[in-house]
């Protein structure tokens, strides 16, 4: 674990846009966290008085047209979106991921396990065909409107992108010799997989997973911006970018454009993190990547002094 | 090295380089690969030169260098390489320093290569009919009419059989002695002064091999090219070559004419090549290749002092210049192999 | 007849899928809470007609029964009525599908120019200031979301330049839309002669094109700069230069070579935009078979989801098609 983090943090010294990245995310975690404490004014109280109000030392990024603090809003805002992104995120990994693995390992031989491994592929088929937006949003019209159907959507649209990453996975290291000689010293299947299968799986799916939170947060977003995900006043970038778009039309930017800009941020950062756990994981990547941190390790000792202005 | 040694190899080297005016002269050239941990020489200063319809052979293993130095005479080494130093003076002028659509207009109009492996070479889109007249069309500025005939009657005369239904045929549908000749007809389409043969013949069967070689000879002498014939086949050269060169680790370790070469080799590695192919079973046994794996590659000595049986102290130490042993024979050896 | 084998082949594989999608659609779409009948009806309607609306409907039949029906009627060319069109939904869907297509496909067009213009440019100098940007724009486009970066352009262009219409619908109110003959306005306009009606409609079209283009063309320019460096640096390319071939007609052959893989690519965001343009769609009041779509799931009114999600799977199916068709005019290797 230790070593994992070392190895991010000289990664993240070698490709600054990586480290960019984990500055995002690490970012708009804090503010989650810390938002009752940064926030100068209740995110869903509304001040009718002050409506509309453009940016200002009062109102950092300005009101929206009932009066509530943009600025506090938006920075309550990720408690929101990254709560139902990660775990509908995690919920999609660990459906599909766990159906994958079966269905790859029981892909070949004979029975119904083949059977069945061969219909939850065509399942697989079926959902990925759909217009993710439009079976996304048909997913929380017939669960009925809530942030736990949210979480749902986004774990059943992207459920069979694990389904088949931990499939393929299962299939390529399965046909290795040592997963063999685990099932020749009388491992149980589930024991094979738990113990050879998943850790050599982790890399690719850490990285889909952190791409997928980005994607997450878009879809909760674009959920909630026709009206079919979080509701306002409850402080959603989405939901926000919505209540402004006739402001927007008006001339009144900023209740839709502050909201809109850390929402593009965010994910940003999340497929940047995605991104530099990919670089890792593929073995040519990593190679450039490690023989660039000793050409930058040379050239450190070489200089003795590490210039600061340079990080 | 010392100031003498230096000026001393420097003299030679123009001696090998510019016997009398030659066509193409391959001064000091020099090709290194950067690599993640360190920079590779493939070629070490490497100087040789062809009089004009001459056709000098050049004989070396995989990984000598041989590509890399078909080329890095067209100023296109293989990548990533770089040329780091060196000249290539064509018709006087050093070509290396030539603005790029100048140069290009040399490649494949007066300097051309005849690749191997043609069937990767050749764009897999394309008819074989439109490649070769794409040659004349860019480089001569023929009509598009013109060009389809001109490459009509090239593909007649690399001999390709069923001429007419070739030209409509795409790479994948040819065997690789076919692809071989359809390379041979694009270098030879603009009737280069210079023809570069990269190991043109690797890969094909033995009887197809013939007939391409044979194919090469009638060619470039119609032509009146001079011609660079680069293999791995030490035998192919006996057959039609003047002079013929010995690449080892991007140096030349031994260049003589032929019958010098063969008759008094005097390198040790060429005697090794020579015994490789050789029916004497004595030759073979005291010739016979070491244990290959050590192909260390000194900085300081000899290139070939980690496989040579002769090797003493000194070739590790110092590094042989390219000597003259006899007139026009010249082997980069401290203890040449003579009078045998 | 080879193509007509490809064809069979297709759809064999094809047609249980597209049931299966049918299926999922239709259950998903009927457990969404809501009566139609009594939303049909309004608020004060009886329990009696109530009971007699939904009998008419087939609404008190069993949910399978309900499916079979569906599915006979969708043999006739029957995909039911719309309860808040009241109009059947096939005629619903021709009138609105050509907006949706007539957006998304010039939204690709764009895509494809931006996309294979910066790939090609990337893949030539990999280590380039163009590669940089083009590595940034590929991450940073697909982070923004669509329907936000609508907005802005709304109000940079419309807003405060005056330069684009109102983000209302596909034509100015005060235009009378060309008689449909294709359903795409700018197609129909110019075929009627008619410029006014042509410019205004392209006019509403631009910034919904540039939203969806720009958006969407990171996924063409990584795969055109990938295909791209791996055919440069392949032994037909460095032979070309060898040759003395001139640096433009390498790259023009190696993009050739590129085309298979950047049609793929192109295929399946053709595919996707249909339904992705849906937000897009929300935005500029466009009217296209989408809102249409996402109007049918907040209100209960399954048929016109049904219809939606058929007509795009059907339309991403002929899409594929086209695009196997294509390889074959594109690769030599595989007519043989």
């Amino acid at each position: 674990m230790l070593a994992a983090i070392h190895l991010l943090g000289r990664l993240a010294l070698i490709r600054p846009r990586f480290a960019a990245g984990y500055l995002i995310v690490l970012t708009v975690t804090i503010l989650a966290i810390l938002a009752p404490l940064i926030a100068p004014y209740s995110p869903t109280e509304a001040d009718s008085a002050n409506f509309l109000q453009p940016p200002s030392a009062a109102h950092l990024f300005g009101t929206d047209n009932v009066g509530m603090d943009i600025f506090s809003r938006a920075i309550y805002a990720p408690r929101i979106d990254l709560t139902i992104a990660v775990l509908g995120t995690l919920l999609s990994a660990l459906l599909g991921g766990s159906i994958g693995a079966l269905a790859g390992y029981y892909s070949t031989g004979h029975g119904i396990r083949v059977w069945l491994s061969f219909a939850v592929m065509r399942a697989a088929d079926v959902i990925q065909a759909f217009p993710v937006f439009v079976f996304a949003i048909a997913l929380v019209a017939s669960l009925g409107q809530s942030i736990q159907t949210v979480v749902l959507a986004i774990a059943f649209v992207n459920a069979p992108i694990y389904l088949r990453l931990m499939r393929s996975q299962v299939l390529s290291i399965r046909s290795m010799r040592y997963v063999e000689a685990s099932q020749v010293n009388g491992l149980s299947d589930f024991q094979t997989i738990v113990r050879h299968v998943i850790p050599n799986a982790m890399a690719p799916v850490l990285a889909q997973l952190s791409i997928n939170v980005g994607w997450g947060i878009l879809l909760t977003a674009a959920l909630s911006f026709v009206g079919a995900g979080v509701r306002a006043p409850t402080p959603e970038w989405g939901s926000m970018i919505a209540m402004g778009f006739q402001n927007v039309v008006t001339g009144q930017w900023w209740p839709s454009m502050f909201p809109g800009v850390m929402l593009a941020i965010t994910v940003f950062g999340f497929s940047l993190v995605g991104a530099s756990i990919e670089a890792l994981a593929d073995p040519a990547k990593r190679r450039q990547l490690l023989s660039d941190a000793r050409q930058r390790d040379r050239k450190k000792a070489a200089v003795e002094q590490p210039s600061l202005e340079r990080i | 090295m010392s100031k003498f040694t230096a000026t001393l190899e420097k003299e030679l080297d123009a001696r090998v380089a510019t016997p009398a005016a030659p066509l193409v002269a391959i001064k000091q050239l020099s090709v290194e690969f950067p690599g993640s941990t360190e920079t590779k020489q493939v070629l070490k200063g490497l100087s040789l030169s062809v009089q004009p319809g001459e056709i000098v052979g050049l004989v070396g293993e995989s990984g000598a260098g041989k590509t890399t130095l078909a080329r890095s005479i067209l100023g296109v080494p293989p990548a990533p390489g770089r040329i780091s130093g060196g000249e290539v003076v064509f018709e006087g002028r050093n070509i290396l320093d030539l603005p790029e659509p100048e140069l290009r207009k040399l490649r494949g109009r007066r300097l051309s290569v005849v690749v191997p492996n043609p069937r990767a070479e050749l764009n897999p889109t394309a008819t074989i009919g439109k490649q070769i007249a794409a040659m004349a069309r860019i480089h001569l500025g023929v009509s598009r009419k013109e060009a389809m005939r001109m490459a009509f009657a090239m593909l007649r005369d690399v001999q390709i059989p069923d001429p007419e239904r070739r030209m409509n045929a795409y790479p994948h549908e040819l065997s690789g002695g076919m692809a071989q000749r359809v390379v041979i007809a694009m270098a030879l389409i603009c009737s280069p002064a210079f023809i570069i043969s990269d190991d043109a013949t690797s890969g094909l069967d033995v009887t197809v091999q013939a007939q391409i070689l044979s194919l090469l000879e009638r060619l470039a002498a119609d032509n009146d090219s001079a011609m660079l014939f680069i293999t791995r086949d030490i035998g192919i050269t006996a057959h039609f070559c003047s002079r013929v060169a010995v690449l080892y680790a991007g140096e030349i370790m031994e260049l003589a004419p032929r019958e010098d070469l063969f008759l008094r080799p005097a390198h040790p590695y060429t005697l090794m090549l020579l015994a490789a192919f050789s029916h004497s079973p004595k030759l073979r046994d005291a010739w016979s290749v070491p244990e290959t794996g050590r192909r260390e590659t000194s900085a300081k000595g000899c290139s070939y002092a980690g496989r040579c049986p002769l090797a003493q102290e000194v070739c590790r130490e110092r590094p042989p210049p390219l000597a003259e042993i006899s007139p026009g024979h010249f082997a980069r050896c401290h203890f040449p192999v003579v009078d045998r | 007849m080879r193509v007509l084998t490809y064809l069979a082949k297709r759809l064999a594989f094809v047609i249980p899928q597209l049931v299966g999608i049918i299926l999922v659609s239709f259950l998903l779409v009927k457990s969404i809470p809501g009566d139609p009948a009594v939303l049909m009806l309004g608020p004060t309607a009886t329990p009696d007609a109530i009971a007699g609306l939904r009998q008419s409907l087939g609404l008190d039949q069993p949910l399978y029964m309900q499916f079979f029906i569906y599915l006979k009627n969708l043999l006739h060319g029957d995909l039911g009525t719309s309860w808040q069109t009241t109009r059947p939904v096939l005629d619903d869907l021709i009138q609105r599908f050509p907006a949706t297509l007539e957006l998304v496909t010039l939204s690709l067009l764009l895509a494809i120019i931006v996309g294979v213009t910066l790939g090609v440019y990337a893949a030539r100098r990999p280590n380039g200031w163009i590669a940089r940007l083009s590595d940034a724009y590929g991450l940073s486009a697909g982070a923004l979301p669509d329907f936000w970066f609508a907005l802005v352009l709304i109000f940079v262009f419309y807003t405060v330049l005056h330069w684009a219409p109102a983000p209302l619908g596909r034509i100015d109110m005060v235009v009378i839309p060309p008689m449909p003959i294709t359903g795409a306005y700018t197609i129909d306009a110019l075929l009627a002669g008619d410029l006014e009606a042509f410019w205004s409609a392209l006019s509403h079209l631009a910034l919904p094109v540039l939203t969806l283009g720009l958006l969407n063309a990171g996924p063409i320019l990584k795969m055109t700069q990938a295909t791209m460096e791996k055919m440069l640096d392949s032994d037909f390319s460095r032979y070309e230069v060898l040759s003395g071939v001139p640096q433009r007609l390498v790259v023009r052959h190696a993009l050739r070579n590129s085309l298979p893989s950047v049609v793929t690519i192109i295929s399946v965001l053709y595919g996707y935009l249909i339904g992705g343009a849906v937000l897009v769609e929300i935005v500029f009041s466009w009217g296209g078979a989408g809102q249409y779509a996402v109007q049918g799931v907040l209100n209960s009114d399954i048929y016109p989801v049904l219809g939606f999600v058929l007509f795009s799977a059907i339309f991403s199916l002929i899409v594929y098609i086209v695009v196997d068709l294509i390889y074959v005019l594109l690769d030599p290797r595989i007519s043989n």
